[in-house]
């Protein structure tokens, strides 16, 4: 590039960032008696969804168990009572006891914590991942988006959990590694939705228009597309939410999740299988408190995706 | 077959080999840049004699740059040498795939044909009597099947069929049995295997025949005063069931991984049972044949399932 193409270059930025300064400020004005916002358009769909109201509510309240779970469970997740192994639910245990006398209800409470910290670790990562790859090869395209997504097909040609518990076993088990590797092997149905939405919304006019006025990339990735992508990010995010949540139980279920003593739905599982033929209470609930909390994301995701897109409803 | 189809299925077939290259790279790169020594195997935890590890690392050509154990590696697995497992009496990795191999697809193939026969008219029913009761149990059993953790249905079928009632086998695939005696140990892995796979089968079934019904074609046969079960049946279901084309071919690498939880509850001899265990050994032979050869499985499928689904509707311009 010639330092006359560069100087020009420099010029059409500087105008056009003069220009995007003075949009800004005239949108602002605008802007002052909005009509009605997306996030109201959606809210008020959303809230005529029976399903998806109640499966949110349970997830709130999910949430809320999680945070204050040592102040509601009735005794510490390691606690002991001496002489009462696998005892069946009673009104003193409401889960029953394990092998080793611990309730079951406090370590189901506690147990929460691990999913829903998990879920939330591992969808960050993915998002971090997916969007940045799925970004850069749908504005880029050619040979960046090319290698992108081919090493992404690579990817998911590797059975899901195979990869998942592969990587789970190289590394230390532990709930941090958990959260990273479900991330890392997770991306690429992210990688995929975004490298398409981006494709569909780069074709509009408006971004052309922003080129036109020499807008760098950076800019129209964060400030044009990235906004627009966001609906479907935040639609799917609520059901890898669910399948994160999924996958780390099935870890935990192996044994190259979280370790004892922290106590997980998963790894409660494992030693209800164990007890199987003694106490069934062992296998039921912590697998009931998995299923709830995976059907209630799945509600909310769906019922989210039915409010963004009311057109694409599941007739 | 146009010249432009032809076109797209040679194309599709040279890029399978670049993946597959790019395959054995990621695999073999994620395997031997993670922390853990396979020789970990071979030595007890009392005699750790740093000089022991190094022949142990000599021995099973680990101390070689990664590059050049690469090479090695890709030399003798294009001859499908896997070489010898570093556990499981060292057997050749190559014949521990074979001993495995056949209970998987055994196990896979019923429960693939239990979902189809099972999806499909259920999704095609659901379609045609949109909105009555049956549709509305089928979404919502669609529903609730892909949030039911696979692992906890299998222990709660062990739980009901196998302890309370007493009706099924609890593991095995009873491999020492033959014929008809052996069909009760496919019962309980093969519907945890099947209802995921159900779930999503109908919910597409439904969708894609909705999608079809409503085209003017049908109107048209309509129109003509043709029976309504010939309509649905010749005319409307030979479209509504070519995307399932794609979906049935993406849904395998979804069916061999649940092959690791099943085979591991149900103590299924096959090659998720087989990964498994290596992966709790750090057997790396065997670990990399199996992610090799079942990546490279899928990748020789889905360009199996892009030409026929090419070769199926000719609508497709490429």
């Amino acid at each position: 590039m010639s330092a006359t193409d560069s100087q020009q270059v420099e010029a059409a930025r500087s105008e056009w960032a003069r220009r995007a300064a003075a949009a800004a400020a005239l949108d602002l004005a605008h802007t002052a008696t909005p009509p009605r916002s997306q996030a109201q358009i959606v809210w008020r769909n959303f809230k005529r969804n029976r399903f998806a109201v109640a499966g949110g509510s349970v997830v709130l309240l999910l949430y809320l168990v999680a945070i204050f779970a040592t102040q509601i469970a009735p005794q510490n997740y390691a606690a002991f009572n001496p002489g009462q192994p696998l005892q069946p639910p009673s009104a003193a245990h409401w889960f029953g006891t394990d092998r080793q006398t611990r309730d079951i209800f406090s370590r189901v409470i506690v147990g929460s914590r691990v999913s829903l910290s998990v879920g939330f670790v591992a969808v960050a990562l993915i998002m971090l991942i997916g969007v940045s790859l799925g970004a850069l090869a749908g504005y880029f395209g050619g040979l960046v988006d090319n290698a992108i997504m081919r090493f992404t097909d690579i990817m998911l040609a590797i059975p899901g959990l195979f990869l998942l518990i592969t990587a789970a076993a190289l590394f230390a088990p532990g709930l941090r590694t958990t959260m990273v590797v479900i991330g890392l092997t997770s991306w690429m149905g992210a990688a995929r939705l975004v490298r398409g939405e981006v494709l569909r919304v780069k074709a509009q006019d408006f971004v052309l228009a922003a080129r036109a006025l020499g807008a760098p990339s950076r800019w129209i990735i964060v400030r044009h597309i990235l906004p627009n992508v966001l609906a479907v990010i935040i639609v799917e995010g609520t059901l890898w939410l669910s399948y994160a949540i999924l996958l780390e139980s099935a870890l935990s279920f192996l044994g190259l999740g979280a370790q004892p003593p922290t106590p997980s739905w998963g790894g409660m599982l494992a030693d209800g299988r164990v007890d199987m033929q003694l106490a069934w209470w062992e296998t039921v609930f912590p697998g009931l408190a998995i299923f709830l909390t995976v059907f209630c994301f799945n509600l909310v995701g769906d019922g989210l995706r039915d409010a963004f897109d009311p057109r694409q409803r599941r007739s | 077959m146009t010249a432009s189809t032809r076109n797209y299925i040679v194309r599709r077939i040279l890029l399978l080999f670049p993946l597959l290259v790019g395959l054995s790279v990621v695999v073999f790169a994620m395997i031997h840049l993670a922390p853990g020594d396979p020789a970990d195997a071979f030595v007890s935890e009392s005699s750790v004699d740093p000089t022991v590890i190094a022949q142990i690392h000599k021995n099973l050509g680990l101390d070689k740059p990664l590059p050049v154990q690469y090479g090695i590696w890709l030399a003798r697995v294009a001859r499908l040498n896997f070489g010898t497992a570093y556990t499981f009496n060292q057997t050749p990795v190559t014949t521990l795939i074979g001993q495995h191999l056949l209970a998987t697809v055994e196990l896979q193939a019923v429960a693939f044909v239990l979902a189809l026969l099972v999806s499909l008219p259920l999704g095609i029913v659901s379609a045609k009597r949109q909105y009555s009761l049956l549709d509305n149990l089928a979404t919502g059993g669609a529903f609730l099947g892909l949030s039911l953790p696979d692992f906890w249905l299998a222990l709660l079928l062990q739980l009901f069929f196998a302890v309370n009632l007493g009706w099924l086998p609890a593991s095995t695939s009873g491999q020492d049995t033959h014929g008809i005696h052996r069909i009760p140990y496919f019962v309980m892995p093969a519907i945890v295997l099947a209802v995921p796979i159900i779930a999503i089968f109908t919910r597409f079934m439904r969708s894609s025949m909705l999608e079809v019904i409503k085209q003017d074609y049908i109107t048209t046969a309509r129109s003509k005063g043709l029976a309504e079960q010939r309509i649905t049946y010749r005319h409307a279901l030979k479209n509504a069931i070519l995307p399932m084309v794609t979906v049935v071919g993406n849904q395998l690498p979804r069916l061999l991984g649940g092959a690791v939880i099943v085979e591991t509850v149900f103590a299924w001899p096959g090659l998720g049972l087989l990964g498994y265990q290596s992966i709790l050994q750090r057997d790396y032979p065997v670990i990399l044949a199996l992610t090799l050869l079942t990546g490279a499985f899928i990748l020789i499928v889905n360009v199996f399932v892009d030409i026929l689904y090419a070769l199926l509707d000719p609508r497709i311009a490429f």
